[in-house]
């Protein structure tokens, strides 16, 4: 961990399950159980699959799948509608829920390629930017 | 070990109730349960009382409101599920040895407690990207339809049969029949899902009495019902990512109940369903293997789910046609079960009716398939 000048630092909108790093790009956080090797997200006491409790922190991909979607109409005034939500599969075997941006709601396709990225997320008590995550076509795939 | 059996049940009329709140009607659906049941209140031992966003003690306003308090009693918070699972806590109660009579109340006073889409705790990291239940069941509808080549008219059915029911349910939220067309028309609220595919925001209680073995013998009463199972489990954590158009959660609890009440789903001969939208009673039946997997939406489309069809589905309207006050849904599919498995169901009587199954689930935590799922089977 390297301590950057503090005022200026990015602020993730749920540190523990999102990791603003220090060249801007982020990470989703999870664990992994280290008897069983089983991934979960978000980050876990105890390991499901073996119940052991010996996980380590790790930082996912961020490149997945689309499993499946929704275009959201109405939601809570948090949410300005309408916006995609969907589910995208991660090579480390979990699904994430997420916003999907940067194309049309009609060009989302179950199945598609998708990358991580780091958007704003609302903003702090304070008023500062909170950055969190959506995801977006992989870039050079599709017709973008 | 004692069974345990349903001698009597109280509902209010589901909808806007917007001179009352959920102590007034939980007190309502309970005075009549009690008047049903023929029992002297006296004799009420216990209650547990089922409710998701009431606040403290919504029970015990009930008890005072109906001179009883003085009894112990547990407010229960399992989501949708709560009603069901003040059901199943009754009957443990009683299968303990513990109580011979209690009373199981279910209420929700949701017109003054939120507005539009449900979502899950702000604590849940699923929340904080924006999920909404009517999304989340969206999403499985598509993939559903990905999957199995359901049509959006054969998932508008689902909406049209339950509405249909609803309108010989004179307790029921909507009365008034409605076409696929109409569906397809309502409002979108989550792609594909209208607003006719979702239950709506729903006031109302429901009640229900419940005892032992040798207090239905002390008391005689000739219209008990059997509570022959009740069965709760929540989902497991994936360790990998599952199918979301299968139900495992259902599946796993309804296997309980069948085992306990000694019978398979071949001999349900009616059943309530957690139909919060119109895709979840699709995923309710098939993981409840009332009907084969992929198959529930051209059974619909057949007739075979209408009260009068092979095996009727939510003849009470279900929630999409009754209403879903949350506490209020699972006690209230017992109502259902009881006055169906009676005889006292009116227009909407099944005829032969002798085995009912009711079914919630609800919640919705990270991770998990589902958070409260409860199956109830009856028998006459």
């Amino acid at each position: 961990m390297t301590v950057t000048d503090q005022t200026s630092a990015p602020i993730s909108f749920r540190p523990r399950e999102f990791e603003v790093l220090a060249d801007g790009t982020g990470r989703l956080l999870g664990s992994r159980c280290r008897g069983c090797g089983a991934p979960f997200f978000p980050v876990r006491a105890a390991c499901s699959g073996c119940l052991g409790t010996d996980l380590e922190t790790i930082r996912f991909s961020t490149t997945g799948t689309l499993y499946t979607f929704s275009v959201v109409r109405q939601s809570t005034p948090a949410f300005p509608v309408p916006y995609v939500l969907g589910y995208v599969d991660l090579p480390e075997g979990v699904r994430i829920m997420s916003q999907i941006s940067g194309c049309e709601p009609d060009d989302v396709k179950i199945g598609m390629d998708l990358e991580l990225a780091v958007e704003e997320f609302g903003t702090s008590p304070e008023g500062a930017p909170l950055l969190g995550y959506r995801f977006r076509p992989l870039a050079g795939r599709g017709d973008r | 070990m004692t069974t345990v059996h349903v001698i009597g049940v109280g509902m209010t009329r589901f909808g806007k109730h917007p001179d009352r709140d959920a102590a007034d009607l939980g007190a309502e659906a309970l005075l009549e349960a009690i008047a049903d049941s023929g029992i002297d209140p006296r004799a009420i031992e216990g209650a547990y009382c089922g409710h998701v966003f009431q606040g403290m003690v919504t029970g015990q306003r009930i008890l005072a409101q109906v001179g009883m308090a003085g009894l112990p009693l547990s407010n229960v918070e399992n989501a949708c599920s709560s009603g069901a699972t003040a059901i199943r806590e009754a009957s443990l109660a009683i299968r303990a040895g513990e109580h011979d009579v209690v009373a199981a109340i279910g209420t929700e006073h949701l017109t003054t407690r939120f507005t539009g889409a449900l979502t899950p705790d702000p604590s849940d990291p699923e929340a904080a990207v924006g999920a909404t239940m009517p999304a989340v069941y969206a999403m499985r509808a598509r993939r559903y339809m990905e999957e199995f080549g359901m049509t959006r008219e054969q998932l508008a059915l689902v909406a049209v049969k339950n509405r249909r029911h609803a309108a010989s349910n004179p307790l029921a939220h909507f009365r008034k029949e409605i076409t696929v067309e109409e569906v397809l028309e309502s409002r979108p609220i989550a792609d594909p899902l209208n607003v006719f595919d979702c239950s709506p925001v729903t006031d109302g209680a429901a009640a229900a009495i419940l005892v032992s073995d040798r207090m239905l013998k002390r008391l005689g009463n000739g219209r008990a019902v059997r509570l022959a199972a009740s069965s709760l489990f929540t989902g497991s954590v994936d360790t990998e990512p599952t199918s979301m158009t299968f139900e495992p959660l259902t599946r796993k609890t309804a296997e309980a109940a069948y085992e306990r009440a000694g019978i398979g789903p071949e001999d349900v001969g009616f059943a309530e369903v957690h139909d919060c939208f119109t895709i979840a009673e699709v995923l309710r039946v098939e993981g409840l293997g009332l009907f084969g997997q992929g198959e529930y939406p051209a059974a619909v489309e057949r007739g075979e789910a209408d009260i009068g069809g092979r095996l009727p589905i939510n003849p009470s309207g279900g929630l999409l046609g009754k209403g879903h006050p949350l506490g209020g849904t699972g006690v209230a599919q017992v109502v259902e079960l009881v006055r169906q498995l009676r005889g006292e169901a009116g227009e909407r009587q099944i005829e032969g009716a002798r085995v009912g199954l009711a079914h919630c689930r609800g919640g919705k935590a990270v991770g998990i398939e589902g958070a409260a799922c409860t199956v109830q089977v009856l028998v006459r």
